[in-house]
């Protein structure tokens, strides 16, 4: 006979894009789970659920981290941001105005992660080789296999926002 | 030379802004107030009767909302051979009941409380031991589909074999492998009364609607199904049960529905490429000319016929079509097994038919002499098409490729492409070979044909609105290729009008008309000819309108970006914006069958590989691609390069490391996660280069064919035929990974010696 595990609550502050917000969660929640369905914040996707594909990747305190494998409450008092928290349709950043430019994306859904693993490495290295960018970015699967164009989106990017 | 505004312009991507930004809607984030989660239970054997089910333990936990069995279920089927759920489970996944809850690990907790008592049923899970005489049932009309198999024959192979100098025959094996798009299918169910609405992930809103109305029997016009963001499915999330499952969960509950599919469920009960076992027969004479093709296929359906029919056809239709010949026959053999079902995957059975034909195409030529490309060269298919007679009615358009010769293609750029191809690769040098003895590279090719141009009839409406803009309306969806950007340019460019200017409605079966699915590489041409037609008659329309208004005839008059002028003196001009404020909203509707009588529409192509093989370890890799395509008019380049290298990539995973595998003693997958079943990563991602032949297809919609599925056809022909070039070892199943690779270079240089 099973039974729900016994619950447990804690309230955290989860700052969010600058946002600190004041949340109970269940001790099991993970991350992308309270972004998602706590804070409606549904950039980032709920891929595979154990950190394959990147889908959901988002940075906590500025590194990329899968936030399907990450629980609420190890994120307490640090800094989260979103794909939300980039810029909106009509004033997109120079990374996404890239990725529009070069066609970096077919069907959508891996692409807040992209954003994001992508995001993550033009905050450290701002010149980075193709090397580099494919080792950055390897915990993001495409299905659509937008590698190419992806690519290529990132190095536009680094070269606009080196000019 | 012709100039277009639009046509032929990288414009940027339609919907990519928001997927930048988070902002567009999949259909997992649909959030609806009330809304429950749904959850399925699934088999745990691979064939079993269902006896008994008690959900009274699942039903009195707090917080669960509905349960649905088989043994309550609505009497509708989802499918000819699937009911909504079934008391019998067909495979280890099979869907056995459901339930909704106020939050997901409630509905999960609920589903452990579920007793299901099973008899268990003797199962089969490969194809070639399934059609055997002995081979457990896996139904009561048996496992081979219709018993037969699918025949096509154009002149008599046996005439063809008679008049070659050699005969050769090899067999080809393909695994089945999972689309795995990286959202997993979900759908959202909610009703109002008797009317029902469903959000689901799906590349045909219309066709849903249509099957959802037959499953529950509920009027067509009371259920309205609509298409959300699609994250990909490439023809693989084609199904009605698990829609079919919300509604019903969701019309118990009294309450909005949501079930959103995990991956492991998206990899064990999702729709798979189909495996194939493939014979090829080829008759050829000394000088390399074909004299007769026979191909045989061996195609596992899994636990239900979904796509089959269309899949078994397609896999056959290299050894039909590719080579100029009188004589050519296939037979497909359809086969159900207890395995998790096959589907549309891209390009249906064409990667798997082509694999082995395009390798026996370089046995051949090897044996014989001939250069592979010379090989091709002297025997592809030309623009006259096949010889013989003509048999389809001449009145009747060739929607189904004929298997008749005497009909031609409306365009054919192979030539070019195996033209333009090998010159980028250098063909008729070797590759350079590195110092390191264990590193050989070597370079490899495959020619491919495709059906793809008609698809179903399809209804573009366009509307000059109320505030003078102008929108396309149409019930197709995008599913990543791009439709939602090339319509508006076809729209565009035949309005004469900025790509801007024409706003989009997609994939609502309520406000938008009719559209074929989003498949068979058919959108630019079925949809896009509505789009164009309807664009002409608004266009014609509009000047109607405005002739009277400017005092004129409506010959003198054009559109312009801005609204209708005078062609002589275009100070005489009205705004759209002031056309709609006098004439009210205009709007036409174009209804369209598309296809010729006349011609056989197909796309074309030649894929050129270069690898490197490391003989110690097996590993296999892909230094240089070129892809040379013949896909008509390319109507966005920057999408259409995409679409190519990302079909190309996706196939270097059914090449090299993908395989779903089911255990033969219990039928249960064993790799159903993203670690098992290996997708490319960028890291894979070779050089490549992408080229387009030179054609205008005289039918097609501004001259374009068929682009979406063909660059997953020519990829693993061209990269086993570079493996054997480079350590002369021909493996013939695939994939052609590390340890299978170090296998048959072990077994076949033990075979020489």
């Amino acid at each position: 006979m099973a039974q729900l595990p016994i619950s447990y609550s804690a309230s955290i502050t989860l700052n969010v894009n600058g946002t600190d917000h004041q949340i109970e969660v269940d001790h099991r929640w993970t991350l992308l789970r309270v972004l998602r369905d706590v804070l409606g914040l549904t950039g980032a996707k709920r891929g595979c659920d154990r950190g394959e594909c990147g889908a959901c990747t988002v940075l906590v305190d500025g590194d990329p981290v899968c936030s399907c494998s990450m629980l609420a409450l190890q994120v307490g008092g640090r800094q989260v941001r979103t794909v939300e928290g980039l810029g909106d349709a009509n004033s997109l950043n120079v990374l996404q105005e890239a990725f529009l430019a070069e066609d970096g994306g077919q069907c959508g859904f891996c692409t807040p992660g992209f954003i994001m693993s992508a995001t993550a490495l033009l905050e450290s290295n701002t010149d980075p080789t193709e090397d580099e960018i494919k080792a950055a970015l390897v915990g993001n699967i495409c299905r659509c296999n937008a590698y190419g164009r992806i690519i290529e989106s990132v190095k536009a990017a680094a070269k606009s926002e080196a000019s | 030379m012709t100039t277009f505004k639009t046509i032929g312009k990288s414009e940027p991507r339609r919907d990519l802004p928001e997927k930048l930004t988070g902002e567009a809607k999949y259909t997992a984030d649909v959030q609806l107030p009330g809304m429950l989660f749904g959850k399925i239970l699934r088999s745990p054997h691979p064939h079993a009767r269902i006896l008994s089910i008690n959900v009274d333990a699942a039903r009195n936990l707090p917080g669960v909302r509905a349960v649905v069995t088989p043994f309550d279920a609505p009497k509708g089927q989802v499918a000819p051979d699937m009911p909504i759920l079934d008391t019998e489970a067909r495979y280890v996944g099979d869907e056995v009941a459901a339930v909704a809850a106020d939050d997901e690990d409630l509905a999960e907790a609920a589903l452990s409380l579920i007793e299901v008592k099973y008899e268990q049923l003797p199962f089969v899970t490969d194809a070639v031991e399934a059609i055997k005489p002995d081979a457990p049932q896996t139904r009561p009309g048996g496992n081979l589909v219709g018993g037969k198999p699918l025949t096509l024959i154009r002149g008599s192979v046996e005439e063809g074999f008679a008049q070659a100098d050699r005969i050769f025959e090899e067999t080809y094996s393909t695994p089945a492998h999972a689309g795995a798009a990286l959202e997993p299918r979900a759908a959202v169910a909610s009703w109002d009364g008797d009317n029902l609405t469903v959000w689901k992930s799906t590349r045909g809103v219309h066709a849903d609607q249509l099957a959802l109305s037959l499953a529950l029997d509920v009027p067509r016009g009371n259920i309205r199904v609509m298409g959300q963001n699609m994250g990909a499915g490439y023809g693989t999330k084609d199904e009605t049960r698990l829609g079919a499952i919300t509604a019903v969960l969701a019309q118990r509950a009294g309450r909005p529905v949501k079930i959103e599919l995990t991956r492991q469920e998206e990899f064990v009960a999702g729709r798979h490429r189909h495996g194939t076992t493939t014979t090829v027969r080829m008759g050829v004479k000394n000088d390399g000319t074909v004299t007769a093709v026979h191909a045989t296929t061996i195609m596992d359906t899994g636990a239900y016929l979904s796509s089959g029919p269309g899949v078994i056809r397609r896999a056959g239709q290299g050894a039909l079509y590719l080579y100029r010949c009188a004589n050519v026959q296939y037979d497909g053999y359809l086969t159900y097994t207890n395995t998790p079902s096959g589907g549309s995957y891209r390009a249906l059975g064409a990667p798997q038919g082509h694999f082995a034909l395009e390798s026996l195409a370089d046995t051949i030529s090897e044996a014989l002499g001939i250069d592979s490309l010379e090989f091709r060269l002297k025997n592809h298919v030309g623009l006259e098409g096949q010889p013989g007679e003509r048999v389809t009615p001449a009145n009747e358009v060739l929607d189904t490729q004929p298997v008749e010769g005497g009909v031609p293609f409306s365009s054919n750029g192979l030539r070019e492409c195996l033209q333009i191809g090998s010159e980028a690769i250098d063909w008729g040098q070797p590759s350079e070979q590195p110092e390191s003895g264990n590193l050989r590279r070597g370079k490899g090719m495959g020619m491919f044909i495709y059906r793809g141009g008609a698809g179903g009839r399809s209804i573009a409406r366009m509307r000059l609105e109320s505030d003078g803009s102008l929108r396309l309306l149409t019930g197709l969806m995008d599913v990543g290729e791009g439709s939602l950007t090339v319509m508006p340019q076809i729209a565009a460019e035949e309005l004469g009008v900025g790509y801007d200017q024409v706003l989009v409605t997609f994939g609502d079966s309520e406000t938008t008309p009719e559209a074929p699915l989003t498949a068979g590489s058919t959108a630019t041409f079925s949809t896009g000819t509505a789009t164009k037609e309807a664009a002409r008659q608004l266009k014609a329309r509009i000047i109607e309108v405005v002739a009277p208004l400017l005092d004129t005839e409506p010959s003198n008059l054009q559109i312009t970006d801005d609204g209708v002028e005078h062609i002589q003196y275009p100070e005489r001009s009205v705004s759209f914006a002031q056309i709609a404020e006098s004439a009210g909203e205009i709007e036409v509707e174009a209804a369209i069958s598309p296809g010729s009588r006349d011609h056989v529409i197909n796309s074309f192509g030649a894929h050129f590989a270069e690898v490197e093989v490391d003989t110690d370890t097996g590993q296999v890799r892909v230094l240089r691609y070129i892809a040379a395509h013949d896909s008509g008019r390319i109507l966005n380049p920057k999408l259409a390069i995409n679409q190519v290298e990302g079909g190309v990539s996706q196939m270097l995973g059914f090449t090299l490391s993908e395989q779903m595998l089911t255990d033969p003693r219990n039928g249960v997958t064993l790799n159903a996660s993203f670690l098992e079943h290996k997708s490319p990563t960028l890291q894979d991602f070779p050089k490549m280069q992408v080229l387009f032949a030179d054609v205008v297809d005289p039918v097609g919609p501004f001259g374009a064919k068929a682009l979406g599925e063909p660059p997953s056809i020519g990829v693993a022909p061209a990269v086993a035929n570079a493996i054997y070039n480079a350590i002369g070892v021909r493996i013939r199943d695939l994939p052609l990974t590390p340890d299978r690779v170090l296998n048959e270079i072990e077994a076949q240089r033990g075979d020489s010696q």
